[in-house]
């Protein structure tokens, strides 16, 4: 298992092995104070350096029996992939998972067998902004070609909004934390916005053949001019053709980028000229809204994973009756969270199952584009997805972040 | 106390277990695990945590302010939580101890003594140096029925790689050293963390 430090989801998943009793071996970025202690159940592997990743990983398993291995996010999927090559497990071709990486890579690639995406460009950060501004066509989006979480993704509506966008975003670009992540952070890319309602399609590939574990509408339009995500529900609302185009569409992009054997997480959107995809992940879900999903027997999202990799018998791929949702909940403001209040109330709300706060009090909230850490999640399930939306509506407004302004 | 001053705050784990932080003390007595209706016997609280119906409650763990209670069905905690915290806030107000003390047996030695000691002694020689190095602490609380139940404390509490210190670390160094430990029972509140040395920040 390769849990980066800063994930949201190493409970659920080594919660999902224990249920399986699969013996775990986790590996991180950074060491564990346990390492030395516990040398076949924590490693550290070079995640920036997915080749060097591979060969230490093939050196671990010399000594320890490996027989599936799984990534947890973009970063993490790539070394999961470059360790499945190297070690013969199961898992999406390398080439594959480092294109589903790389935001611009994706588009060719799509383009190239005919998946309808954005018309797009790529452009140097050190390109002129105004000059720019001046020959692309609007409404545009511009985006970074990794960061995850719509960090960074801004949209222009005329030649002062684009050159303001362009300014900001090549700015975080160039903070040292990014730019220290590789040449990718030189690069801009820039594409047309596309209208329509979005969805997120959740989905696990078996051969190449995508199986659509979810979709999930998300009710708050992301027209920009930032993209921060806050509800998904599922089942969508969508009319049955409109599903059927979004599940070929984003068939045709798993085909396109050659992703053969793992999870994948979709975002898409749909208008009167069809399906559009505009992002797909050799991953699953962020953040912690897999626990919106529940599959046969109860199985999370998780299970399903690790029981992919390791080639135990799947469940039923049929999500739940009810329908589910989840808010990532919205920076409020920027500054450091003294507290949040109103938490009995929101989870007092009927159909609400969960709310997890997971920023604690000091953090600093970074609002969007520039952040891209939800300060928590609500969770609902219940019998239509308009009473979840409700319900994740009012357990939201219930809740009161009490935050110091940024010195 | 009105039932309607006590305040409780519930934090699902996941759909089996969840914690109940109170606002008064619930039992200042050290730790009370029961996994079983006949333990719960004499202790107004957990019997009626044992009774609530529908929830299949397996095991109910009380220290201080904290009622952790897990259970096997499979209906939400929105549901079962409601009911937990009408057994919590009448056992209360009832003015009776709401946890009883340990049967004498329990308390006076036995077993889960001896193995206290040596767990003890192996966090103090070995799991606390390691966590010390990311500014944490593990605290035992208790051991009962071989079931070691810790609170973490420092760059540990609220840790998004807790579960992994927890699980790959502790555990199995505990597995390792006393094979006789049956499970462990983390009783920390990780959201009241301020200070966790790992914390999530990526989608």
């Amino acid at each position: 298992m390769l849990l980066p430090t800063a994930t949201y989801r190493t409970t659920a998943f080594v919660t999902a092995a224990r249920r399986l009793a699969v013996e775990l071996t986790v590996a991180s970025e950074q060491p564990s104070t346990f390492q030395q202690a516990q040398p076949d159940r924590l490693l550290t592997l070079p995640f920036a350096i997915p080749e060097r990743a591979a060969l230490e990983a093939q050196a671990f398993a010399t000594r320890v029996p490996v027989h599936g291995v799984v990534g947890v996010d973009d970063d993490t999927a790539v070394v999961a992939a470059a360790v499945a090559a190297a070690l013969g497990l199961r898992g999406h071709p390398l080439a594959a998972a480092l294109a589903a990486r790389d935001k611009h890579r994706q588009r060719v690639l799509c383009a190239e067998r005919g998946v309808p995406v954005p018309p797009f460009a790529l452009y140097a950060t050190t390109a002129d902004g105004a000059a720019l501004a001046a020959r692309v066509r609007y409404p545009c989006v511009l985006k970074p070609l990794r960061l995850a979480a719509s960090r960074g993704v801004i949209r222009a509506d005329d030649p002062a909004g684009f050159t303001a966008a362009w300014q900001r975003l090549t700015a975080l670009l160039a903070t040292p934390e990014i730019a220290a992540c590789g040449d990718w952070t030189r690069q801009v890319l820039v594409e047309d916005f596309v209208p329509g309602p979005e969805v997120a399609l959740e989905g696990l590939v078996t051969g190449g053949q995508l199986h659509t574990l979810a979709l999930f509408d998300k009710p708050d339009p992301l027209d920009g001019p930032f993209f921060e995500e806050t509800l998904y529900v599922t089942p969508s609302g969508l009319p049955p053709p409109a599903e059927r185009a979004i599940a070929a569409c984003a068939q045709a992009a798993v085909t396109a980028l050659g992703l053969t054997e793992g999870p994948v997480h979709a975002e898409l959107r749909h208008n009167d000229h069809g399906a559009w995809l505009i992002e797909l992940a050799a991953r699953p879900i962020g953040g912690r809204c897999s626990a919106a999903l529940r599959f046969a027997d109860g199985a999370s999202l998780e299970e399903v994973i690790l029981r992919q990799a390791l080639g135990l018998p799947l469940p039923l791929l049929e999500r739940e009756r009810t329908a589910s949702g989840v808010m990532m909940i919205p920076v409020p403001r920027a500054g450091t969270l003294r507290e949040v209040r109103g938490l009995a109330a929101a989870r007092a709300v009927p159909l609400v199952t969960d709310v997890a706060i997971t920023a604690h009090p000091g953090d600093a909230l970074v609002p969007w584009p520039e952040g891209s850490r939800y300060p928590g999640f609500i969770f609902a399930r219940g019998e239509t997805a308009g009473a979840v939306e409700r319900a994740l509506r009012d357990a939201y407004a219930r809740l009161d972040f009490l935050i110091d302004p940024v010195a | 106390m009105s039932p309607a001053d006590i305040r409780i705050t519930a934090e699902p784990i996941d759909t089996g277990r969840c914690k109940f932080l109170v606002s008064e003390p619930v039992h200042a007595g050290g730790v009370r695990r029961f996994t079983s209706p006949v333990e719960a016997q004499g202790s107004p609280l957990a019997e009626a945590l044992f009774a609530i119906p529908g929830a299949e409650v397996a095991e109910v763990i009380v220290s201080g302010n904290l009622v952790t209670v897990a259970k096997r069905s499979p209906a939400p905690w929105q549901a079962v939580g409601k009911a937990v915290g009408q057994a919590i806030r009448a056992a209360l107000a009832s003015g009776q101890p709401a946890v009883a003390a340990p049967p004498a047996a329990a308390a006076g030695g036995g077993n889960d003594d001896s193995l206290y000691e040596r767990v003890a002694d192996l966090f103090e020689q070995q799991v606390n140096p390691m966590v010390a190095r990311h500014g944490g602490r593990v605290e035992l609380i208790d051991v009962q029925d071989a079931v070691v139940m810790l609170r973490m404390a420092g760059g540990c509490q609220g840790c998004g790689m807790a579960d992994v210190t927890l699980r790959q670390g502790i555990e199995g160094l505990l597995q390792q050293h006393l094979p006789e430990v049956k499970g462990v029972v983390d009783i920390t509140d990780h959201g009241a963390g301020s200070n966790p040395y790992f914390a999530a920040a990526k989608k």
